[in-house]
């Protein structure tokens, strides 16, 4: 977002003088307190600031400063020191793959893009493009261009007979602004992971496993996996395979070897594992959640959250043979010792379903007997009785 | 973002050819009984939601900090004069920090939301809900909680106050008289506001004046002076109206 003109210019002369040593693309450059001067610019800060306010006093806010840290933790070490101290970070309890940035600096972090992204670089690949959108100053961008966009729209629509086709291509160029700046802010995220700790491949595995959960869903609600190189012209992204393919060759390229950091990711989202995970079974996508499962597994190993969501998952589909499959899961998660009450409960509701009327009941009273005073402990009680 | 859509064609189509709805409505509604009797009650103004900017060319909404910061101050004076006139104590609410944050952001959302139905279910008449259908049935409320927030526990009602306001542009000038021509109804600005008073001890929506096409520039002083006398239009309890001159003497007379 801080990039006078001046500035950037400045960083441009500096860049070309150093380029025999370093011929990576310079970051914009960082200005501290930046406050907008214009009046579409202090417009939009404006209401960036009341929709913060908002976000503030958000129930979905996830208040845990240890999680709060970790992920401050990530940005920083991806965008550097002094920039992450300009950004305030929220957490907001949304089971679904997103990041945003507001103008005035807000970072918002769905916790559903915690959930898949599977190590720090990753993490920080997300953060390093939400945060070049900011430091580009794309929302004043995107704003002016959508206003001339239906400026011109509207003269057209009174002045010229038949305008449907100019404000066809009017849209269609406010989109393809749209795609052109995630393009661009693709790129800066990039220079920020290539300078960092992280590897930079990790920008592109980000988007294969978008791109892998994508076509599990489609299939699991029998439709067909689709991935388009070229984005259709109401995109407001590119497509998914283009991101993949343009990041993969950046960071083949960039050739970044690099020592392998200590990775933290597993550890921090340890606490709160079980209930993104519950939130995402409550999705009711199968496929998509049985692939984020084994892609989360293929890292960490079947654990027991993962072992207890996958229950859950089979459990609530609830075919006779995803009952089978339930119990079985419940069964291995309690098998390695740490399970919570819930897999007792989930064991107990598989195996009732299943006709195995007296085991079921077992699992039942172990669940009562380990969390009494469960807020479903009467309603339980009765499938005892 | 990283998937989410911003915006969608239609919105935008929408956002151009928009034609002005006719508002064959109701403003004022009352709860059937209620009287408010002068020097009674304690009132308390929650934080009024004031937004103002300029409407594009297109027709979109484009905030304007300056505005806003003017007519935020300005409808405070306005407010602090018209109290006078309105029989009670009127005071600002103190907003709490930490964890009764949150509960205020939520009931602000709720009038808001509460607000909005009566709108569009009691005062549009022809979209009248079966229980709101015959002349005595004002019965809306925020959930008897609301005494509960922080602050309002020895306050009689809270006061709700919104107002928006998008100037028409030059431009947006330019196409209405243009589209005149063409014979297509082009509306150049948006001026609605709302005030509504919630009985603290039920929980209750007592009184609310919503209009969608107010008066009164908030820019200035003598315009925010005439939107909070619309604002506040048959405001129970409110003396019979008497010439703004004259209010300050009434005051100093106490």
């Amino acid at each position: 977002m801080r990039i006078p003109v001046v500035g950037l210019l400045l960083a441009t002369a500096i860049g070309t003088s150093a380029v025999a040593a370093d011929k990576r693309p310079p970051l914009p450059t960082y200005m501290q307190a930046y406050t907008p001067t214009t009046v579409d610019e202090r417009g939009i800060w404006m209401e960036a600031d009341e929709r913060e306010r908002v976000q503030r006093d958000s129930r979905s806010l996830v208040k845990d400063p240890a999680l709060n840290a970790y992920v401050r933790g990530v940005l920083c070490r991806t965008v550097g020191e002094d920039r992450c101290r300009s950004v305030r970070l929220y957490i907001d309890e949304v089971p679904a793959f997103n990041a945003y940035m507001t103008p005035n600096g807000a970072m918002v972090v769905w916790t559903g893009l915690l959930l898949r992204v599977r190590s720090e670089a990753e993490l920080g690949a997300i953060l390093g493009h939400e945060f070049g959108h900011f430091e580009l100053r794309h929302s004043l961008k995107d704003f002016k261009s959508h206003r001339t966009g239906t400026d011109v729209m509207a003269w057209a629509s009174i002045l010229i007979r038949n305008s449907a086709n100019i404000q066809y291509s009017v849209v269609g160029q406010m989109y393809a602004f749209s795609r052109d700046q995630e393009r661009e802010a693709d790129m800066t995220g990039f220079q920020y992971l290539a300078r960092s700790q992280y590897p930079s491949s990790a920008a592109a595995d980000v988007w294969e496993h978008v791109m892998g959960e994508a076509d599990a869903t489609a299939i699991g609600r029998r439709g067909r996996a689709q991935h388009k190189y070229v984005a259709g012209v109401f995109a407001t992204h590119p497509t998914d395979l283009a991101r993949a393919t343009y990041l993969r060759a950046a960071s083949i390229e960039a050739h970044d070897v690099k020592r392998a950091v200590v990775d933290t990711h597993q550890a921090a989202m340890a606490k709160w594992l079980p209930v993104f995970l519950n939130d995402q079974i409550k999705l009711n996508d199968f496929g998509g959640s049985e692939y984020l499962l084994a892609n989360l597994a293929d890292g960490t190993g079947w654990s027991t959250p993962l072992l207890c969501a996958r229950g859950d998952l089979y459990r609530e589909r609830g075919n006779p043979r995803d009952l089978v499959s339930a119990a079985q899961f419940y069964q291995e998660a309690i098998g390695k010792g740490d399970a919570p009450p819930e897999a007792y409960r989930g064991l107990g509701l598989a195996l009732l379903r299943s006709q195995q009327v007296a085991e079921g009941q077992a699992a039942l009273a172990t669940y009562l007997r380990l969390k009494p005073a469960a807020t479903d402990a009467t309603l339980i009680a009765t499938l005892i009785s | 973002m990283i998937i989410l859509c911003r915006a969608t064609l239609v919105a935008l189509m929408l956002a151009v050819t928009a034609i002005a709805p006719a508002y064959a409505q109701e403003k004022t509604g009352l709860k059937p009984g209620f009287v408010l009797a002068p020097g009674t009650a304690r009132i308390v103004l929650m934080r009024p939601s004031i937004r103002v900017g300029a409407q594009s060319t297109g027709g979109m909404y484009e905030p304007n900090a300056d505005w806003t910061d003017q007519a935020k101050e300005n409808i405070a004076t306005a407010l602090a004069k018209a109290q006078t006139g309105l029989g009670n104590s009127v005071v600002g609410y103190v907003e709490p920090v930490g964890a009764g944050s949150a509960k205020v952001a939520e009931y602000q959302e709720l009038f808001g939301a509460v607000a909005s139905s009566v709108i569009e279910y009691q005062f549009f008449k022809g979209n009248r809900l079966p229980t709101k259908k015959r002349k005595d049935q004002f019965e809306w409320g925020l959930g008897p909680d609301v005494r509960t927030l922080p602050g309002l526990d020895k306050a009689d009602y809270a006061l709700f106050i919104t107002t928006e306001d998008h100037f028409g542009s030059t431009g947006r000038k330019m196409l209405q008289v243009f589209a005149a021509m063409a014979r297509v109804p082009i509306t150049a600005g948006v001026h609605k506001g709302f005030a509504g008073l919630v009985d603290l001890r039920t929980g209750e929506l007592v009184w609310l004046n919503a209009d969608m096409q107010m008066g009164g520039d908030v820019r200035d002083a003598e315009g925010a002076d005439k939107r909070v006398r619309q604002l506040l239009e048959g405001f129970p309890g409110k003396p019979i109206e008497a010439p703004i001159a004259a209010a300050p003497a009434i005051a100093s007379a106490h």
